[in-house]
């Protein structure tokens, strides 16, 4: 080797400057003798040595420059870190349903590049703003990622999503609306627990002020709707008791569900217990006995994925905790009764609703909210036709359906 | 032509021939109209423009802070210090100080974007030279760990709009240094077997030694930047000429070649990664703890205002000086807005390197100059 390092070169090369902390190190070029290809040598044995170590080991660390790196994707994927952000997405709150979002507007304007576009909520008799977003539509396939619309959010109601397998065919699927976007805030916290413990405290506070402020179910969740229906007559008869009703639910949410991946550096799994069981004891010193906030979180989300499950949060690997809540889970075990009671006729009541409103119902979350990527197999749920689309139109897409149809059998039969 | 005719003497002519705008050695949309004799190049017109982007213009139509990210997108391989300069710009402008935590965090940031900069350009420039894959994915395995160090601090690996008016978006805890500290150990080990793998290997000192030489009254004369401009010998580096952020505390060496040919260049930028990494263990052991903050509280980010005047701020990139010029009228957007890219007054030397040697060796001479059209374009 006849690169010296810099200490010496500093003190040894001719004609150096000096000049501040430090001088001017001319670079020493390799002699003009003719080489026998040695130098290629040389790197031949760098490459071997490489090829055997790939073989032999694995790296996980940044200190070794050797090993093998790569995994492999999409069967292994790595932890993410929490503050990576990919597309922004709007949180709801569990318990209640309603939105963090209070159409403040303050992202649209951050927005460099100008793709978030919101409209406000009125209520309906007076015709007065109402603090939540009546349509929230981002343009996912303009977006630049930069955050800009959660750093600046009051409310921390939009935040950076981490699910990043977005590409679809369908360009137009692309601008997101409010019910694609919609996350509960439970799944926020199971990405980035960290990042909303330090936040959750105060935007909780905020939105039970702004919920003081929404008539009806303006600002729930579409998701949230029919859990949250069960909900409000009783916050509607005994508004006086409504705030002690919400103080224990309000600290359930923010339970991270089973955010420890397993390629997770032991020391933050180490601090991620800690954090969790400091929540525990928290959540246990504020409101009864921890196990039974855990089932209210379970509850909670059931219905909430059944009724129309957000691309990211029913994304295999994306949330662990969440995918188990299937609609056809049954009750817990050690649940008590009552509640399993409850949970039966909350269940009876979806099913009943969407059985009552047919297919097109069931389906429209799916249309409507531009899923990302929910294309599987070119299984699109087709629409039904509307009612007031003229006869021939009405004829020839069901033409088109039946070719599809057609076709569809045919690439699974082959 | 049957043999027997040959007479000794064939009547050439000057062909002009295309190379790019789609070409894969190019590094982008890139088009250069070339005259050659034979495999000979006789003279060399630059063509650029196909990646204009509206940049200094859409500048003009957009706050202060909504230009950060778009400076990500002008060199996209070093986003740290494009957003660097651009702050700085902005807070000599308004008149912004910057906690001294930031500052060395920013250079922190800053060298550890030179690092997986060189590592790279050197990976394409052998790539360019037909060592196809081997080296380059060598320099992007350091890259590698570089960029996901970039993602746990900003959340974005590229793009990182990390830097803000006054300081940076986020701080950086100690799990983050551990992690840094780690990288800093392997690094030299992999500086000692990049060098070990190429620096004698001949094939590259014959397709290196004495090709493309810059000599340098040409490269005062073209005002080339950055290895470019310290290959050919001209010791001359924003960091030490004006040393700007916390530069000056720190102690490194302007790293210089003597001939300024192709072969300088590589040994300049495989010099420069180890003095910056002599500057990232300075600056871990000075950084300051996080009392002081790490972003100016005063700064109002969204609706800064700054007062009527003129800025120009210049940092030292892995490409070479890169100048932000600032107008304002007091409003909330930039009256006029400017860059000094420096991947694009380097590219202009193109045609006299470039001129006398043969069309393989003016891929390598593009490979070595080290541009993002990005940049060059905006």
């Amino acid at each position: 080797m006849t690169t010296t390092t810099a200490e010496k070169t500093t003190t040894s090369a001719a004609g150096q400057i000096r000049a501040g902390r430090g001088g001017v190190v001319v670079v020493q070029r390799r002699s003009n003798k003719p080489h026998m290809g040695q130098g290629l040598a040389k790197g031949m044995a760098v490459v071997i040595k490489h090829f055997a170590d790939a073989l032999l080991k694995r790296n996980d660390s940044r200190d070794e420059i050797s090993g093998m790196f790569t995994v492999e994707y999409p069967e292994e994927v790595l932890a993410l870190p929490e503050t990576y952000r990919n597309m922004p997405v709007l949180l709801y709150d569990d318990e209640t349903g309603h939105e963090l979002c209070t159409s403040c507007f303050q992202c649209e304007r951050v927005c460099p590049p100008q793709v978030i576009h919101i409209t406000q909520a009125k209520n309906p008799e007076t015709g007065k703003p109402v603090p939540a977003a009546a349509e929230f539509i981002i343009e996912y396939d303009s977006c630049m990622s930069c955050g800009y619309c959660a750093e600046v959010c009051p409310f921390d109601a939009i935040k950076m999503d981490h699910y990043f397998e977005l590409s679809t065919p369908n360009h137009l699927a692309m601008d997101v609306h409010k019910e694609a976007l919609n996350r509960p805030v439970s799944y926020y916290a199971t990405i980035a627990p960290n990042l909303w413990a330090e936040v959750r405290d105060t935007a909780l506070k905020k939105l039970q002020n702004n919920i003081k402020r929404r008539p009806g179910t303006i600002g729930v969740a579409p998701q949230a709707l029919g859990k949250v229906a069960a909900k409000t007559p009783a916050a509607k008869v005994a508004p006086g008791a409504a705030p002690g009703a919400q103080a224990a639910p309000s600290a359930a949410p923010a339970k991270p569900v089973a955010a420890i991946g397993k390629n997770m550096p032991p020391e933050k799994v180490a601090r991620l217990e800690a954090i969790r069981a400091a929540n525990r004891a928290r959540r246990g010193a504020a409101a009864g006995a921890p196990s039974h906030h855990e089932q209210q979180v379970q509850l909670a989300e059931e219905p909430v994925l059944s009724s129309a499950p957000p691309q990211g949060a029913a994304g295999p690997g994306a949330a662990p905790g969440l995918g188990g809540a299937a609609p056809s889970t049954g009750p817990g075990e050690d649940m008590p009764s009552d509640k399993r009671a409850r949970l039966e006729a909350i269940r009876a009541a979806n099913r009943a609703r969407r059985e009552g409103e047919g297919p097109a119902a069931a389906d429209a979350p799916v249309q409507s909210a531009a899923e990302p990527a929910p294309v599987q197999d070119g299984a699109v749920p087709a629409a039904e036709p509307d009612k007031d689309m003229p006869d021939e139109k009405r004829a020839r897409l069901e033409a088109i359906r039946a070719a599809n149809r057609a076709r569809r059998r045919e690439q699974e039969g082959s | 032509m049957i043999a027997g005719t040959f007479t000794g003497t064939i009547k050439t002519e000057e062909l002009q021939i295309n190379i790019g705008p789609q070409h894969p050695s190019t590094h982008g949309v890139f088009r250069m109209i070339t005259r050659i004799d034979g495999e000979t190049i006789l003279g060399l017109e630059p063509v650029f423009g196909y990646l204009h982007r509206n940049h200094e213009q859409l500048g003009e139509v957009s706050s202060y802070l909504q230009i950060i990210p778009f400076t990500d997108r002008l060199d996209y391989f070093n986003s740290m210090p494009n957003n660097q300069g651009y702050c700085m710009a902005v807070e000599k402008l308004a008149g912004i100080e910057v906690p001294e935590r930031a500052e060395y965090i920013r250079v922190i940031m800053a060298e550890l974007s030179r690092i997986q900069n060189h590592a790279t350009a050197l990976g394409f420039m052998l790539n360019d030279m037909g060592a196809m894959g081997t080296p380059l994915l060598y320099g992007f395995r350091e890259r590698e760990k570089i960029l996901d160090l970039f993602e746990a601090a900003s959340g974005a690996r590229m793009m990182c709009s990390y830097m803000r008016f006054g300081g940076v978006a986020r701080d950086i805890d100690d799990e983050w240094l551990g992690e840094l500290k780690k990288l800093m150990v392997g690094l030299p080990a992999f500086f000692d077997e990049f060098e070990r793998l190429l620096s004698e290997n001949e094939i590259l000192l014959s397709r290196a030694r004495n090709v493309g030489i810059l000599p340098k009254a040409v490269a005062l004369d073209y005002s080339v930047t950055g290895p470019l401009l310290r290959g050919s010998g001209i010791p001359y580096d924003v960091r030490r000429a004006e040393p700007y952020s916390v530069y000056d505390r720190f102690g490194f060496d302007v790293v210089v070649g003597s001939v300024g040919d192709i072969y300088d260049r590589y040994l300049v930028r495989v010099e420069e990664m180890r003095q910056s990494l002599r500057i990232l263990e300075q600056a871990v052991q000075q950084l300051p703890d996080a009392s002081g903050g790490h972003l100016n509280p005063k700064v109002k980010q969204q609706s800064i205002r700054p007062p009527a005047g003129e800025a120009y701020a210049r940092v030292e990139t892995p490409k070479g000086e890169l100048g932000f010029y600032l107008v304002s009228d007091g409003s909330g957007r930039p009256y006029r807005y400017k860059i000094r890219a420096p991947s694009f007054i380097n590219l202009t030397a193109l045609s006299d390197l470039a001129r006398g040697h043969k069309v393989a060796d003016l891929v390598v001479i593009l490979g070595s100059i080290d541009i993002v059209m990005g940049e060059v374009d905006r």
